[in-house]
């Protein structure tokens, strides 16, 4: 096999022969590889972020009694939320539980008094929306721990029309039954939230006499819409004694968004792809065109024109996998940090797109290679004359 | 002598010149459709993320506590404060009019809805069971000094799906939601037929025994087939007995669509505003009012409280679309009025376009880059394929400034029309894309041009800049002999 032993000389020789063309060429390869596979990883890794993103619209999926909203009085065992299945491979599913009652509330301090609606939720204050200084529901209220027992946040509105301050005493009664509270702080959302007073759902439960009921589930469900359909069904399967309602208005919204940004994404990073490419393979073509004589002087002392652009191509090949495995590592590394950047949150890289990406660059590098095949016609003679 | 050379150049190397031209024009382009596509992003996104619905939702400050839970209010029907609808058009003449982009008044009456009225009047207990929604399907809404403006449920709520068609805001037609219509099996195209209750505490007791003592044992089924004569012999009874309201006993309300929205209205009807303020005795009033606006992100200076700003930071605020500063400019045209934010609403969408936008421009940084490098390559290649053509004008006695500033006029020559060219492929890959993903091409922008301009001129001049000045340290002599 000296014809093999001869090729493989050649391509070592090729190697190191010329550092510095060597360089140029790892360099424009390893950047497109980078490139390549740093959007690559960004993009999915942003689609799966923007339906987390979602998540600061609140609940998409409610669950309900059966047959509810025209007796709102039915209630749902508490017990049903150990059937909610929380891990997805979306994310972590988000739930609250919540028992509303109408009760009258009462200021202890000044005496004044009026009927709302008491939403008992667990934990309390589940969407954090509320954006005036230093109403930020109390650090750590996403556990239920005892303190918060009596402990309320009070709806914008409700403050406003009772004229409650900060860390005054409220006054719960319904029936015979009374429950105070300490209000920790105000929420203003533009929603229900506004007339309602949060406490804490034993504190409801104990005040609608309704131990270990619940009137409705808030789940904030992330991932894409085709996921969330899927994870809705599923939940009407696990619950048929309940209704498992999307929330449409969040759930369409965030679909639809959710298709246009993913498009926009997609069409971009193409775009930006197949324009690296181009470069790449411009830059390949350059190197390669430099070779003229190298391939005239092969095929003056018998080189067969095929065995030659084989010689060549090989060479593309093997530099197009060396940059793009260098490449497409500090690609990977880039798009961690530039979705930090973005999002925040480290993006999580994607083993396929490494593959991908130094699949890629070899084939660009290969058809950056490509046009020496022009020189197979090409007599030496006349390539030595430095004829164009 | 210098133009001579320059178009020389082109004219005896067109194949050449084509080659870096394309590849200078296909960057152009791509960076133009990413800019592009960039610059509009924002505002299609923002007009998309009204598919969530109205943001700003306005209420009667007077108005009382609402009571309710799971879209059924527990409070008086006569309680609360109410708002003019003939203000209403002067949503479109605040500063940021354009942004507003529907709205929707609603007022809510509890009803009591039969589709027969024997039914209705035979029930012990004459509770309203229903919630009548008034609104606006589809309405035109004349602005003072200004055009009509048509608004309505579809702008503000577009998750509502009807199936069937709209009702007309002038006639008496309603849609009732998806629960009620399979419980009553109701069918598009019947008529139902509208009790109002006055007040529902205490609730009016219609026993069916006066009825049976007025009729004997007439009521039976044959009656409620020709229930027409009986129905009008009962109101004239029933008006003497001073139940009811004469006028307004019943309304007809023809049925044109099933509603389903997934929330609390599939157990409602829906029917025209002007028949909910009939019903409901108010008339020119409702309850709420929901608007949906195109609103810039809210950042620190927009969270600010506009009642503790100096005056430029007052008018700098009021002049940036947040959601804040429509909400007060909104406050300031209806007297009367509370406009709250949805903050559930308003405050996911800024996130979420903020990130979206943030990534867009990386992408198109990315292109730039990518763009810039190719051209950069291209340019590079194109100065070091000459290199015997520099080598004879130095041979010929050409200074290296001389040389220098032909071939950067060749390039920059080059750069303009290629950049040229690009520009205009880009703004149809932008418009292809923008058509493919929004179904609205992104505006022309004369921004684009001069960036892409600016940019091919630079990315070009750089990208030969290196090979220059390797060239201009050029021995003649041995470039001259192929070395």
């Amino acid at each position: 096999m000296p014809d093999r032993k001869m090729f493989w000389r050649m391509l070592r020789r090729i190697f190191t022969s010329n550092r510095g063309r060597l360089f140029v060429i790892l360099l424009a390869l390893g950047a497109g590889a980078a490139l390549t596979a740093a959007l690559l990883n960004l993009q999915i890794d942003a689609k799966r972020r923007i339906t987390t993103e979602f998540r600061a619209f609140g609940p998409n999926v409610l669950i309900v009694p059966k047959g509810t909203s025209s007796s709102s009085s039915e209630t749902l065992p508490e017990s049903i939320i150990h059937a909610v299945p929380v891990n997805l491979s979306s994310g972590r599913v988000s739930v609250s539980t919540a028992l509303y009652l109408v009760a009258s509330v009462s200021v202890a301090q000044s005496g004044k008094s009026l009927s709302a609606v008491v939403a008992g939720t667990n934990p309390l204050a589940f969407i954090t929306v509320s954006v005036r200084p230093g109403s930020a529901p109390p650090a750590g209220s996403n556990e239920p721990a005892p303190s918060l027992e009596h402990v309320c946040v009070v709806g914008a509105r409700v403050a406003q029309q009772i004229g409650v301050q900060q860390d005054a005493d409220l006054v719960l009664a319904n029936g015979n039954h009374r429950e105070s509270c300490h209000v920790a702080s105000f929420s203003e959302t533009g929603g229900p939230e506004d007339d309602h007073v949060a406490i804490g759902l034993r504190a409801a439960q104990r005040l609608a006499d309704l131990p270990d009921r619940i009137s409705a589930i808030e789940i904030i469900v992330p991932g894409a819409p085709g996921a969330i359909q899927g994870y809705i069904a599923d939940l009407q399967r696990l619950l048929p004694d309940a209704e498992v309602r999307p929330i449409r208005q969040f759930t369409e919204g965030e679909a639809k968004i959710y298709n246009r940004i993913s498009g926009i994404l997609s069409y971009t990073v193409a775009l930006v792809l197949v324009l690296t490419a181009l470069c790449v393979m411009a830059a390949m073509t350059n190197v390669a065109m430099e070779r003229r004589n190298d391939v005239g002087l092969m095929k003056a002392i018998g080189g067969a024109t095929r065995r030659v652009l084989r010689l060549f191509l090989a060479e593309a090949a093997l530099l197009g996998f060396i940059g793009g495995v260098l490449g497409a590592a500090l690609g990977l590394l880039l798009s961690i940090w530039l979705g930090k950047q973005v999002f925040g949150v480290a993006a999580r890289p994607r083993l396929i797109v490494y593959p991908v990406a130094v699949a890629l660059t070899m084939l660009v590098s290969i058809a950056g290679a490509y046009p020496l095949r022009r020189l197979a016609s090409a007599r030496p003679a006349s390539v030595f004359r430095g004829e164009p | 002598m210098f133009l001579r050379l320059v178009s020389d150049s082109f004219a005896r190397r067109p194949r050449h010149k084509l080659l870096t031209g394309a590849a200078l024009a296909l960057g152009m382009a791509v960076t133009t459709a990413a800019l592009s596509v960039a610059l509009d992003v924002g505002d299609r996104l923002a007009q998309e993320f009204r598919s969530l619905g109205a943001n700003l939702l306005v209420t009667p400050q007077a108005d009382s506590l609402p009571l309710e839970i799971g879209g059924v209010d527990y409070r008086p029907v006569n309680a609360g404060g109410y708002l003019p609808e003939s203000d209403l058009g002067k949503l479109k003449t605040i500063f940021w009019r354009n942004n507003i982009v529907g709205f929707a008044p609603f007022l809510d009456v509890p009803v009591l809805a039969e589709t027969d009225s024997m039914q209705a009047l035979l029930r012990a207990d004459l509770k309203p069971d229903l919630k009548l929604i008034g609104t606006w399907a589809n309405r035109s809404v004349s602005v003072p000094g200004g055009r009509a403006f048509v608004t309505g449920i579809e702008k503000t709520n577009p998750w509502w799906h009807v199936d069937g068609t709209w009702f007309r805001d002038d006639l008496a037609e309603c849609i009732v939601g998806t629960n009620v219509a399979s419980r009553r099996k109701i069918k598009v195209g019947d008529d139902l037929l509208v009790f109002e209750i006055k007040s529902i505490n205490p609730p009016v007791t219609l026993n069916p025994a006066p009825l049976v003592a007025l009729f004997g044992d007439a009521i039976d089924s044959s009656h409620l087939r020709r229930h027409d004569s009986l129905i009008s012999h009962l109101r004239d009874n029933l008006s003497k007995r001073r139940e009811f309201d004469k006028e307004s006993l019943q309304h007809k309300l023809r049925v044109t669509g099933i509603l389903s929205t997934g929330g609390a209205e599939d157990d409602a009807i829906v029917a025209p505003l002007a028949v909910a303020q009939q019903i409901a005795g108010k008339p020119q009033e409702y309850r709420r009012l929901y608007v949906s606006a195109l609103t810039k992100p809210e950042d620190d200076f927009g969270r600010r409280d506009p009642g503790t700003m100096k005056p430029d930071e007052l008018e700098r605020w009021s002049c940036s679309p947040y959601v804040s500063s429509i909400a007060y400019s909104i406050k300031q045209v209806l007297p009367g009025a509370d406009v709250r934010v949805i903050r559930r609403v308003a405050e996911g969408e800024g996130q979420i376009l903020t990130r979206v936008r943030t990534l867009l421009w990386l992408v198109t940084f990315a292109a730039l880059l990518a763009a810039a490098l190719a051209v950069g390559a291209s340019s590079a290649a194109s100065v070091i394929q000459r290199r015997t053509e520099i080598g004879l004008m130095k041979a010929l006695g050409a200074g290296s400034g001389t040389v220098g500033s032909l071939l950067a006029a060749e390039q920059l020559l080059l750069a303009f029309i290629g950049g040229g060219l690009g520009y205009a492929l880009g703004i149809f890959l932008a418009r292809y894309v923008g058509q493919k993903i929004f179904g609205v091409a992104p505006a022309f922008s004369f921004l684009v041009l001069a960036v892409i301009i600016v940019l091919a001129a630079i990315v070009t001049l750089l990208g030969s800049a290196i090979p220059l000045r390797r060239a201009s340290r050029y021995e003649p002599a041995p470039i001259l002999r192929g070395e």
